[in-house]
């Protein structure tokens, strides 16, 4: 089994960059033979990665949630498991190049320095800590997709109002269909880091019976959910459309990103496992 | 192949000619009652439309009836004193199927990719099929002309792209809004590139149409034409608070539309988008309109900078379709090869020996030695007699294949798998 995880580990960026490709194909040229395969190779590629996720699981007796390069591999199989339903579900085709970029380098960097954890501290073994991870994941990979969309927006805005009719024009489709795509995914995101955040402050008491509301990974959640809640309700208020909404996803995204990496490499937290 | 056409088309006859050659559908009955009776044409296309007028018939090459075809066209126009020989264009055998696949691909277009071509072309050939005068030869030309539209179609991009001013100005819309269903669009001045583009918009479904012009009584006469509420031009400010998409086509000499006057209206939509399309000359609207977030503007030159990016594109594929229709005359001329009479006794001989030969070979050892001799001859003789009468039938015709002998080697090809030859 060690041989196939090893095996399906070098072979997943292989796949995501075939999927680059028949994505970039089909979106530079339509009527190719990649417009015909790139979902069904989209479909089998989520499969391999939930088998090869699945098989990890299973061999080393925990979820591959330990370490960042294994969180980072559960990020790409989410973004491309999630393009793959939104695909199906809107049937707009012309976006997978933009939303796969970000699962192909997040599976490369996780397939170059993943390593095996054999011992897993027992604090990691929870089920709320799985439910916790898992929500928190799915909330990320939303929202990184929704910024993508809101790229996109903005990009195809630009093309539009400056009377540049480049092949994100011709490609893309409409601006409102792009701003409730990139709408939804951060909805869904929102509800999905809103329960992480609420299953991780249940979680928190019976893992270290005493509580760090100080602790900087934990402030960093809140003030991302809490900025996130603002754009959400500003919309719903204000009603404010269209690029400035783009503009909040996108940026509210880089924000989120930041705030992970300074709380990562600059602090100290409990929240840190590895 | 004995294909042969006729024809003139916007490259070779001004429009005034092309107008006068056109055939009616009225004209087009009677027209293939005297193809077919007066010329003795046994099969015949006349494909007639506004920037063409083509005559596809199938003749013996020895006779080459351009003149009876030229003249046929004088007489059903009553055309003697204006048709000049050097308006048509004579093709034969491959010349004219070549013809006939560019023309169904949309690159004989005057607008290239133009779509309604291929429907067109199909109508001419239904037509003639209702009235019986295509055959066996014929219709596999103009199936494979069928084939070659649907690929020019499907495999390239040749139709892709809007190439006129109102369709832009529409395509532009659709990649703004999602559902054009739920949008009230707006037509101020009733000028005929504002009037189509506004038919344009109806076609994709727009929610509603609002026309305003100066004279109230031209606004309730294009609002009568192709359906709409007239508001009062006074009051059109006031519009754009409900209206989504803004045709403008007035004729006037200073902008009807300032950015100043837009303020107040885009506070109150919020950042709801409005798209104008300005397509008055000289411009009605303000181009500092475009300013505001929400606020598409984009006038003529805008539009035709997209028409003019789509026709590259168009042109760009020319190559690729090219390729297409080489593709099907070969498969065409192979098919038609095919046909010949001697290599088709030829290969169902040979396909019937290989057969004897096979079981012959299988059952070879149940048989003495002097008689296998004989079951070698017993076997020749059957499958010699099997041969008698369809090689007696196709031999009829003897060297100069007409209509139903082609038909009799085609079906005998299919039948036995000597197709699978080819």
């Amino acid at each position: 089994m060690n041989t196939t995880v090893d095996v399906l580990n070098i072979l997943l960026p292989l796949l995501y960059g075939g999927l680059l490709f028949l994505y970039g194909r089909s979106f530079f040229k339509t009527a190719s033979r990649a417009d015909r395969l790139k979902t069904a190779a989209l479909a089998v590629t989520v499969i391999i990665h939930l088998i090869y996720l699945l098989l990890r699981t299973i061999l080393f007796n925990h979820p591959p949630i330990t370490t960042p390069f294994e969180i980072m591999t559960v990020i790409a199989f989410c973004i491309a498991a999630a393009y793959l339903f939104i695909e199906g579900i809107s049937k707009v085709h012309g976006t997978g190049l933009f939303v796969l970029i970000p699962a192909f380098f997040f599976q490369i960097i996780s397939t170059l320095l993943i390593s095996d954890l054999g011992e897993v501290p027992e604090i990691l073994r929870s089920n709320l800590l799985g439910f916790h991870v898992t929500s928190a994941l799915l909330g990320y990979a939303a929202i990184a997709v929704g910024a993508m969309y809101g790229l996109l927006y903005l990009m195809l805005y630009h093309d539009i109002k400056s009377n540049h009719f480049s092949v994100i024009y011709k490609r893309l489709p409409n601006l409102e269909i792009l701003e409730s795509m990139s709408f939804r995914s951060t909805l869904f995101g929102f509800i999905c880091l809103s329960i992480a955040i609420g299953v991780g402050l249940l979680w928190l008491p019976i893992a270290f019976g005493e509580i760090f509301y100080s602790d900087p990974k934990l402030i960093g959640s809140l003030f991302i959910w809490v900025l996130y809640a603002v754009g959400l309700v500003s919309k719903r208020v204000a009603g404010w459309h269209g690029r400035k909404i783009a503009v909040l996803h996108v940026s509210a995204f880089i924000i989120a990103i930041f705030s992970i990496t300074i709380v990562n490499f600059f602090f100290r937290s409990f929240h840190q496992f590895y | 192949m004995n294909l042969l056409s006729i024809g003139a088309n916007h490259r070779t006859a001004p429009i005034d000619i092309r107008e006068r050659l056109y055939f009616s559908e009225k004209e087009l009955e009677r027209a293939y009652e005297v193809l077919l009776n007066k010329y003795g044409f046994k099969e015949a296309v006349i494909v007639s439309t506004c920037n063409r007028t083509e005559i596809y018939t199938v003749t013996n090459p020895f006779t080459m009836r351009y003149g009876d075809l030229l003249n046929f066209i004088k007489e059903q126009k009553n055309a003697s004193d204006f048709v000049k020989p050097e308006y048509f264009y004579r093709q034969f055998a491959s010349g004219a199927a070549n013809h006939l696949f560019s023309v169904a691909s949309g690159i004989d277009s005057m607008i290239v990719g133009d779509i309604q071509i291929l429907a067109q072309i199909k109508d001419a050939y239904y037509y003639a099929e209702q009235k019986k005068t295509t055959g066996f030869l014929m219709n596999r030309v103009f199936n494979t002309a069928f084939r070659v539209g649907k690929r020019a179609r499907n495999e390239t991009e040749i139709g892709e792209g809007a190439v006129s001013i109102s369709y832009a100005a529409v395509e532009l819309a659709s990649k703004i809004f999602a559902d054009l269903s739920k949008k009230r669009a707006l037509l101020i001045g009733a000028g005929e590139t504002g009037e189509l583009t506004a038919k344009h918009l109806k076609n994709k479904g727009i929610g509603e149409l609002r026309i305003t012009n100066r004279t109230r009584q031209r606004s309730q006469e294009l609002a009568d034409r192709i359906g709409g509420r007239v508001v009062e031009f006074e009051n059109f400010i006031g519009e754009l608070k409900q209206c989504d998409i803004v045709i403008s086509s007035i004729s006037s000499d200073e902008h009807i539309l300032k950015a100043p006057m837009l303020q107040g209206i885009m506070k109150q939509r919020g950042s709801e988008p409005l798209f104008i399309i300005d397509i008055g000359v000289p411009r009605n609207i303000d181009p500092a309109c475009n300013k505001y977030e929400s606020v598409f503007l984009h006038d003529i030159d805008s539009l035709k900078h997209i028409i003019d990016r789509n026709l590259e594109k168009r042109k760009a594929e020319i190559p690729i379709i090219e390729k297409i229709i080489r593709e099907e005359l070969v498969e065409l001329f192979k098919w038609y090869n095919s046909l010949k009479l001697n290599p088709t006794i030829s290969d169902l001989r040979q396909m019937f020996e290989f057969i004897r030969q096979a079981e012959v070979e299988k059952h070879i050892n149940r048989f003495n030695k002097d008689d296998r001799e004989l079951l070698d001859l017993v076997t020749k003789r059957i499958v010699n007699k099997l041969l008698h009468t369809p090689m007696t039938t196709l031999r009829t015709s003897n060297g100069d294949p007409q209509e139903d002998t082609l038909s009799h080697i085609s079906t005998i090809r299919k039948l036995f798998g000597l197709e699978r030859k080819d």
